[in-house]
């Protein structure tokens, strides 16, 4: 009972992350129908962010707010430079163009900065052991789960509290109706940008910690968990994309867990084959929406 | 080269003809991942191999009559693309084909460089079926999985550990096989494996893994993993913020930075390594070189192993004492007990995988402490 | 075509294109303070179209397009309906998981910055009791008659000079389309101009001043409401004498 009782704080420390990384792409795509695969090099740029301003000898708190308003502000550059251009074209010119950005960042990372990781000198701190009645836990796993909650109800506090946040979510749901309001496209898109930059800098910090470097190429395997993650919700679903990553969290941990030593290699395998299962019983995924037409 | 030379050598049959009569520069071919998920080991080879390349022309070249000409191509960690490039430098006329730092795309270009009869040497590929795959044109530059998990088992034997647990991938070759060789190693010395787990590279959460090593009973007396960044630092933290105590031993891969900036995690990690800087050994001489060249001390074992990559060429072309392919290859074969800045490295009596020293350091108080340094007893070293 | 003084919008040579399909082919168009117009049709005449262009949501050219001595050529919905016009879109299209409160606070966004949205509120909720009844629900779950009236609501809360409807009797019950049309003529008492797109031909040239009727995405008819009631086209083609 406590073995499993562990196991779902695992989940719920790996969910979480999952949820942070797919609530980005979904507050992006829910707007103007992109999905950003470059989502990923926003947290490799809060890493090298976070690892300079260490270097440069910042202590470790304000480092991750620098990291956070890089994170921000890279988001911002994206939208303005690569994406608005090609706003409101076809779904897969949008999607190539993530994908060029993205793996044009990777090289210009490679390059310019070195293909080697580099360390991030994470504080001992971070590195203790919390332990709850029988379950323990890693000081950076407790600090997941806590950041991961704050960060939803932030953003759920911002989306239904505030007339920015309103915007979103009508945005989400009908764009060019927002535009009638008299509210500009482009301050709706930026602000969605900006947030999905945050989240994917707070994912960032996170999966930094847990590493303890950055590396040019650290952003293509979270930003696909965060896809899958998304797709499981229902794309563009902002509450289907949280629960789609803590689902896809579940299946993995409980996987790993609890499938016999001679399948443990095909865990993926398995995990993929439950998403498809998901995507059988609700092809549009757990919490879609209604789509409707964009003008 | 001239134009009219560049035509004749539009396919290998030519180029094996013409360049020996041609014989001045040695062509050096590199399909070198510079891009991708290879170039972090690829690049720091080439830096090293460069920096002997250069020291070798500035003495007017390997045995003072054979200047190096590189050709350097982007196989951007792609087999494919590997091949597509072995193939191009095979027509430009390379005499001598650099493979990236993998089995994978090795084999790729192993392919193409086989059949034109020219030999290609992997910068780092650790894989010991490597050469069984290709033919004996093909070679690696670097300590076999098999005789790195040698030295570890028997370092564990030593260590008094009767159990243990490893921990594997099935995402990489190096990272499935080699704990596995350390197993069966361990076992034919009286160890007893208690179970192996595994993980997906890239992942960094062993929550589940890290909760059910907390749960065994008995708890192993060690465990033996390679994974390495990301995986090793994020395994580590969690294996330790789960309140286990196992020491735990590693390969080569986590001789990085990050795993020494990692402090209280990692101490006691003992983990095996191409080379370790003695006090006035060539390595120590070579890390100062380096620091004066470039102003920092190497980051990584890959450039001075770049770098005697530079040597075995040196010394293969210097017994060949020909530019021929063929004469090369067999000069790779010969080499015994040529002193590299890592240690020794012997290419005969192997099927191209080297016996090259291979050190185990320990972790202690983020610095390196030299556990023992060698080759492991052929008779541990388990068949590929 | 002169322009009288008191127009408010008047749109010359309005041409809607979507890729190679044209839906509105050079139309000319004059709404007058205070007047009630209808652009009558059948489907795909080019109406909605021509309503989704006056207020940048379509793609559009024109000679000459002013809106309250405002050249719209080229400004974005948003900048266009800051100027005091805009439109309450076919289907109604209400927020709907957002509570009607919010999709009215949204409507009046733009006084964020200047205006008193909160009298704005107070009149509107007046003016629909029934919203201020169901303020704390999803806009979702009201009927068909309340979102209208809630995209109307909406609409007003930018306190606009000249109001663009839709269709706004499409899908809904004959007791609440007489509702619907009794707000209109309303709206209009108090000040409101309103260019009107109705399927409704009938009870629209009722409320209307003027109409246009348009045809493959031209002007086919124009006049008094009172003309073309009586014009034996539309007599033929719509009020089935």
């Amino acid at each position: 009972m406590d073995i499993f009782l562990q196991q779902l704080l695992n989940a719920l420390s790996l969910g979480g992350t999952y949820a942070l990384l797919a609530l980005g792409l979904a507050v992006v795509f829910s707007i103007i129908g992109l999905i950003n695969f470059a989502h990923g090099e926003l947290m490799t740029v809060t890493g090298y962010a976070v690892c300079f301003a260490l270097i440069w000898g910042l202590p470790f708190p304000l480092a991750v707010i620098a990291g956070l308003a890089v994170a921000m502000t890279a988001a911002f550059l994206m939208e303005r430079v690569a994406f608005r251009p090609v706003r409101g074209a076809s779904g897969t010119t949008l999607l190539l163009t993530s994908f060029a950005v993205s793996a044009i960042l990777r090289v210009l990372f490679q390059n310019l900065i070195s293909a080697r990781p580099i360390p991030v000198a994470i504080p001992a701190s971070l590195s203790g052991v919390v332990t709850i009645g029988p379950l323990h836990l890693g000081m950076i796993q407790l600090i997941s789960i806590i950041v991961t909650l704050a960060m939803l109800l932030g953003l759920n506090l911002f989306l239904h509290r505030t007339m920015a946040g309103r915007a979103m979510r009508a945005a989400a749901e009908d764009f060019a109706v927002l535009r009638l309001m008299g509210l500009r496209a482009n301050s709706v898109v930026a602000t969605a940008f900006a947030i999905s930059g945050l989240l994917a800098g707070v994912a960032g910090v996170l999966w930094v910690a847990q590493r303890g470097s950055v590396d040019p190429l650290m952003g293509a395997l979270p930003v696909l968990k965060a896809f899958i993650a998304a797709i499981i919700g229902g794309l563009g679903s902002l509450s289907g994309a949280v629960a789609g990553g803590f689902l896809l969290g579940f299946i993995e941990v409980i996987l790993q867990a609890y499938l016999p030593e001679s399948l443990l290699p095909y865990r993926d395998a398995f995990a993929i084959l439950l998403v498809i299962a998901v995507l059988l019983f609700r092809p549009q995924g757990l919490l879609a929406r209604k789509t409707l037409v964009k003008l | 080269m001239k134009k009219s030379k560049l035509l004749l050598l539009s396919t290998a049959f030519v180029a094996l003809a013409s360049a020996p009569l041609m014989a001045e520069d040695l062509v050096i071919g590199l399909a070198t991942a510079q891009t991708g998920g290879l170039a972090p080991y690829d690049q720091p080879n080439l830096a090293g191999l460069q920096m002997k390349i250069e020291e070798i022309n500035a003495a007017g070249g390997i045995a003072g009559k054979f200047p190096i000409k590189t050709i350097i191509k982007d196989t951007r960690s792609d087999s494919a693309q590997t091949a597509m490039v072995a193939q191009e430098l095979v027509d430009a006329g390379a005499q001598l084909i650099i493979t990236p730092c993998d089995a994978d795309p090795s084999i790729a270009a192993g392919m193409i460089t086989q059949g034109a009869g020219i030999p290609a040497i992997s910068f780092c590929a650790t894989t010991p079926t490597l050469p069984l795959a290709v033919g004996d044109y093909m070679f690696s530059n670097y300590p076999a999985d098999n005789v790195q998990a040698a030295m570890l088992a028997a370092h564990a034997i030593e260590a008094g550990y009767k159990t243990a647990y490893i921990l594997t991938s099935p995402d990489t070759a190096y990272t499935l096989k080699l704990p596995q060789y350390f197993g069966q190693v361990f076992a034919a010395k009286g160890g007893s494996i208690l179970g192996e787990g595994t993980f997906t590279m890239g992942q960094q959460d062993f929550g589940a893994e890290v909760t059910k090593i907390a749960a065994m009973d008995p708890k192993p007396d060690v465990i033996m993993t390679s994974a390495y960044e990301p995986d090793f630092p994020a395994f580590v933290r969690q294996l330790r913020g789960a309140g286990v105590t196992t020491p735990i031993l590693g390969s080569d891969g986590i001789d990085s930075p990050t795993t020494f900036g990692l402090g209280d995690l990692v101490e006691g990690v003992v983990f095996s390594t191409a080379g370790h800087a003695t006090a006035g050994s060539p390595l120590e001489a070579f890390n100062a070189k380096w620091r004066e060249k470039t102003g920092a001390a190497p980051d990584t074992i890959y450039i001075a192993n770049g770098y005697d990559l530079g040597n075995i060429i040196e010394a293969a072309v210097t017994a060949a004492d020909s530019l021929d392919p063929a004469a090369i290859r067999e000069g790779i074969a010969n080499l015994e007990n040529l002193q590299g800045v890592t240690g020794p490295i012997t290419y005969k009596g192997t099927n191209g995988m080297p016996l090259r020293s291979v050190s185990l350091v320990r972790i202690k108080a983020g610095d390196r402490d030299l556990v023992i340094q060698g080759q492991p007893d052929p008779a541990d070293i388990p068949a590929p | 075509m002169t322009m009288p003084d008191d127009s408010l919008l008047s749109i010359e040579g309005l041409t809607v294109s979507y890729g190679a399909v044209e839906a509105v082919r050079g139309i000319d168009l004059t709404v007058r303070r205070g007047e009630i117009v209808t652009l009558l049709g059948a489907n795909g005449a080019g109406k909605s179209s021509t309503l989704n262009a006056l207020v940048g949501l379509a793609p559009r050219k024109a000679k000459r397009m002013v809106f309250a001595g405002t050249d719209l050529t080229g400004l974005p919905p948003e900048t266009i309906v800051r100027r005091g016009m805009t439109l309450v879109p076919e289907g109604r299209r209400v927020f709907s998981s957002l509570t009607v409160e919010e999709n009215l606070m949204l409507g009046g966004a733009k006084h964020a910055a200047r205006g008193n949205p909160a009298q704005v509120k107070a009149d509107m909720l007046e003016r629909f009791p029934i919203l201020a009844e169901r303020l704390h629900q999803k806009a979702g779950s009201l009927s068909g008659g309340e979102q209208q009236m809630l995209a109307i609501g909406r609409a007003l809360m930018s306190s606009p000079d000249l109001l663009l409807l839709d269709e706004p009797s499409l899908g809904l019950a004959p007791q609440v389309v007489d509702r619907i049309f009794d707000l209109i003529g309303n709206l209009r008492d108090r000040g409101l101009t309103i260019l009107l797109v109705e399927q409704n031909v009938a009870q629209s040239l009722e409320i209307a001043d003027r109409g246009y009727v348009l045809a493959n995405g031209r002007v086919e008819l124009q006049g008094s409401a009172e003309a073309l009631r009586s014009s034996p086209e539309i007599q033929d083609a719509y009020l089935g004498a």
